[in-house]
């Protein structure tokens, strides 16, 4: 099947799958951590262009991993389409579950974020954001190094979980020619008086509110959804480099509907990458083709590293985060 | 075999089953790896040079937050059941509200309360006392919220245990000449002790579990616990089962030990309180006390229940949450509301999670009825046992909960695996130790010579039951099916794992606007809950009222 189809390209391969999506019944199960109000969109699309019903499980990536390891353990085809994180996909892939799917929009995307196994859907973008009402001029970070400036004690916030933007920034600075005891001095200068919190979005809605005043890595989107409820909140211009990850798709071996499930690869890979940027997401290709993380400087997180060391440096990052510790005010 | 032995053998064998089955999953990823047996789990869970800070912490946290919710829940119990305190209408709101809110948002209506950047009541104090009065992020302001959220379920179990205890024994005792004090420390506590102690012993679990509380508030000034550890480890990748399980095993341990004791303490006092002679609690009259109380009962009541639920509706009223101001009421809409009603899965979610909580709670009491009989009364060798395996749910963590019922139920040729069913099976599992907790409480407040008058009256032993002491026992049995109903709402880590489509239950719906970042919507659906589930649960007391134990 991937073989054949893997030859066709255009309106040929489309009409071809529309056509064995019909022999195999016009139903689709997909599995994803994609939010539920832009799953909601796509979704729907997708399925009145072809006619095809879709099953939509919605989980966090862990709990879809899980679910994936234990459904295949037992031989059972529950998911066509498994759309999620990165670690996870790459767990799932190494573990030989996903097809290999090929196609020209996939070949469009970022070859920094090229992978095995797995394609590329969309992209999850770290960078500060601010409150507008708490931070204003010169308080306005324009490089990550900014943010070990004791003038953001108090008010700077950092995600207890986030190992993998850490990693990253790690890598980034070690690049730049930085020793480690300087990196590491600079994230405990960012700690020292930071506020931890759990949780992205949590962190986004105290920064609205003003708890916080600057939120060390909030996802784009996130921050995003809140300035358009018109929330004091704003990442731009961004600082740089923007730290992403991508999230992406895979189609699943043991899938009983392999050609809807290429079909809704193919789809969300094209016509669904509009539905995203609309709904303030980062897509892999943008609409027209082109890359969009183009003009920004990017350091992409390794997945292969996080799959390798992302224990240890889970530990050292909790290490890291715990320097802020303050003994209870009692 | 008698027909009792042959209740009592199916009833164990069921509850058995649905504990042992993740408890077993749980043992054998915690003991092996690839290799076959290994303790790496228990190195790589406990190897942190931490792990000591860290138990202090919890424990320090759970034993404040259960006592003080014990406190207040026993109080607030009292007061409702033995006094002429006013304000009786409210003790209902006040047992319920907080435990319908799901700890995600009441951890986050207090953030909005008492934070000293941004909390509208050190707003109200700075005139006073200055800037940052009460702070919020320390480990007194954890043991507050948490001990407030939880005092909800001492409440309940300290009403149905104040309501069959005989008060003829208070009366001989002021009339003998003890103060109202020397009374209710001296023959009124060792008379509920039984509940008590299985209050007490939840709480405290439930504490060191607690994952919202530490992780909103304990993590901003660096406070870590027990739990930030289990999160930390579920984190890692591959998810690090065996070190989870070490954990939990550790929390078992420590669940064990307190199970022994507490019926080690409960043998030989307060037992039996309710005896063949007829008893008829009477209010005491608390006299000039009473304006005092009653401003208690009021000031509690804002605290817990009002104040965070105002937060909640002020909330839903925005787009986004901003300290009072002109602006900030002028944005107010009720747009939150209507989003709510449009989100495509509440109606489904809403219905199945209506029918889940009723058919978990009912399932779950009328087996623990039966199995509290079995370990309290029964005689039968080794029944303590079932106590143990009843509890050993409440120390699984919900993920490796969802992932052995996946495990089993994918293998199995029933079709269950996918449908609404697997739920059931995983809320009945998950909500065992609490319905044991209140059965066995009530069980053990009333006297043998009921039972034994009955059968040498020539009942049979099923007539004895549900004529005897299934009445006697109403009261608790309620009172852990309304914790149970309540609570199941709030269900996420194993429902996530095994829904389906067209499954889907309100909790999802809950975690789907957390993770969206949508505070507005998720307050509003919040108010929305508070609403629904008050009136459920009234509507469930109104029918317990007339066919359990009449009290007053």
């Amino acid at each position: 099947m991937y073989a054949e189809i893997g030859e066709l390209t255009g309106s040929e391969r489309r009409d071809r799958l529309v056509e064995l999506a019909a022999e195999e019944g016009n139903a689709l199960s997909i599995y994803t951590s994609l939010n539920a109000d832009i799953a909601d969109i796509v979704v729907p699309e997708f399925e009145e262009e072809f006619g095809i019903d879709v099953d939509l499980y919605r989980a966090d990536s862990e709990t879809i991993l899980q679910r994936i390891l234990q459904e295949s353990s037992a031989q059972f085809a529950g998911a066509d389409v498994v759309e999620t994180n990165a670690t996870e996909l790459a767990v799932i892939a190494n573990e030989g579950l996903t097809g290999d799917y090929q196609g020209e929009q996939r070949d469009k995307v970022n070859e920094d974020f090229q992978y095995e196994g797995w394609t590329p859907t969309r992209f999850n973008i770290f960078a500060p954001a601010w409150n507008t009402n708490a931070v204003a001029g010169d308080l306005v970070p324009t490089t990550w190094e900014d943010l070990a400036d004791p003038k953001y004690d108090g008010i700077l916030s950092l995600e207890v979980g986030d190992y993998d933007w850490y990693m990253t920034l790690y890598g980034y600075f070690q690049d730049q020619g930085m020793s480690d005891a300087d990196i590491d001095a600079m994230f405990a200068a960012m700690v020292d008086g930071a506020k931890i919190a759990k949780g992205h979005s949590g962190q986004v809605e105290l920064l609205s509110a003003g708890e916080f005043g600057v939120v060390a890595a909030s996802y784009t989107y996130l921050t995003e959804k809140a300035r358009a409820t018109g929330a004091p909140v704003d990442d731009q211009p961004f600082v740089e480099p923007v730290v992403a990850r991508a999230n992406g798709g895979g189609v699943m071996r043991a899938s009983e509907h392999p050609a809807t499930a290429m079909l809704f690869m193919d789809w969300y890979l094209e016509d669904g990458q509009q539905v995203l940027l609309d709904n303030g997401l980062t897509p892999s290709v943008m609409p027209d083709g082109s890359d969009p993380l183009a003009g920004l400087e990017v350091q992409p997180v390794d997945v292969q590293q996080l799959l390798d060391e992302g224990a240890e440096w889970s530990d050292r990052y909790a290490e890291v985060v715990r320097g802020g510790e303050q003994l209870p005010e009692n | 075999m008698r027909p009792r032995t042959l209740v009592a053998i199916a009833v164990t064998v069921v509850v058995g089953y649905l504990a042992l089955v993740p408890m077993g999953y749980l043992l054998w990823t915690t003991f092996t790896d690839a290799e076959g047996f290994s303790l790496g789990g228990f190195s790589r869970a406990y190897g942190s040079d931490r792990i000591g800070s860290l138990v202090g912490n919890s424990l320090w946290f759970a034993f404040g937050s259960a006592l003080l919710s014990l406190a207040v829940g026993t109080a607030l119990a009292y007061f409702n059941v033995r006094t002429d305190v006013p304000f009786k209408a409210l003790f209902f709101a006040a047992s319920i509200i907080p435990l319908i809110i799901p700890g995600i948002l009441y951890t986050i209506a207090w953030i909005f309360l008492a934070s000293p950047s941004i909390g509208l009541l050190n707003s109200l104090l700075e005139p006073i006392f200055g800037e940052g009065t009460i702070n919020v992020f320390t480990i007194w302001g954890m043991i507050w919220v948490e001990g407030l959220h939880l005092s909800p379920i001492a409440f309940l179990f300290m009403v149905a245990a104040f309501r069959s205890t005989d008060p003829s024994l208070e009366e001989s005792s002021l009339m003998s000449g003890a103060t109202r004090v020397q009374t209710f420390r001296r023959v009124t506590l060792p008379l509920v002790r039984p509940a008590l102690l299985s209050a007490a012993l939840i709480m405290l679990v439930r504490s060191l579990e607690s994952f919202e509380v530490p992780a909103l508030l304990g993590l901003q000034n660096g406070i870590y616990v027990f739990t930030s550890r289990i999160y930390e480890v579920l984190r890692t990748f591959p998810t690090d089962f065996a070190a989870a399980g070490a954990l939990a095993v550790g929390l078992l341990a420590i669940a064990a030990l307190g199970i022994w004791l507490s019926n080690r303490f409960s043998r030989g006092h307060g037992g039996g309180t309710i005896t063949g002679k007829g008893f008829r609690p009477r209010p005491i009259d608390l006299g000039r006390w009473k304006p005092v109380v009653g401003l208690g009962i009021l000031l509690y009541f804002f605290v817990t229940v009002l104040a965070p639920l105002l937060v909640l509706l002020y909330t839903a009223l925005l787009p986004y949450y901003r300290p009072p101001s002109i602006e900030a009421f002028q944005s107010m809409s009720f747009d939150n509301f209507v989003a709510v009603f449009n989100l495509p899965t509440v109606p489904t979610a809403l219905r199945n999670s209506l029918l889940l909580g009723a058919g978990s709670a009912t399932i779950v009491m009328a087996l623990m009825a039966i199995a509290a009989w079995v370990v309290v009364r029964s005689g039968i060798p080794g029944r303590r046992v079932l106590d143990h395996i009843a509890f050993s749910p409440l120390v699984i963590p919900g993920l490796v909960l969802g992932v052995a019922i996946a495990f089993v139920y994918l293998r199995s040729p029933l079709p269950i695996y996918g449908t609404l069913f697997i739920l059931l099976i995983a809320y009945c599992t998950r909500y065992l130790p609490y319905g044991m907790r209140y059965a066995v409480s009530g069980m053990q407040t009333i006297g043998a010579e009921l039972e034994e008058s009955a059968l040498v009256s020539g009942a049979g032993w099923w007539a004895t039951f549900r004529r005897v002491l299934l009445p006697l026992i109403a009261p608790a049995l309620l009172a852990g099916w309304v914790y149970i109903f309540v609570v199941s709402f709030r269900e996420l880590s194993s429902s996530i794992l095994l829904y389906t489509p067209g499954n889907e239950v309100l909790s999802i719906s809950i975690w789907e606007l957390y993770a969206n970042a949508r505070f507005g919507e998720l307050s509003a659906l919040g108010v929305l809950m508070v609403l629904i589930l008050a009136v459920l649960v009234g509507v469930a007391y109104k029918i317990g009222a007339s066919v359990g134990l009449k009290s007053d």
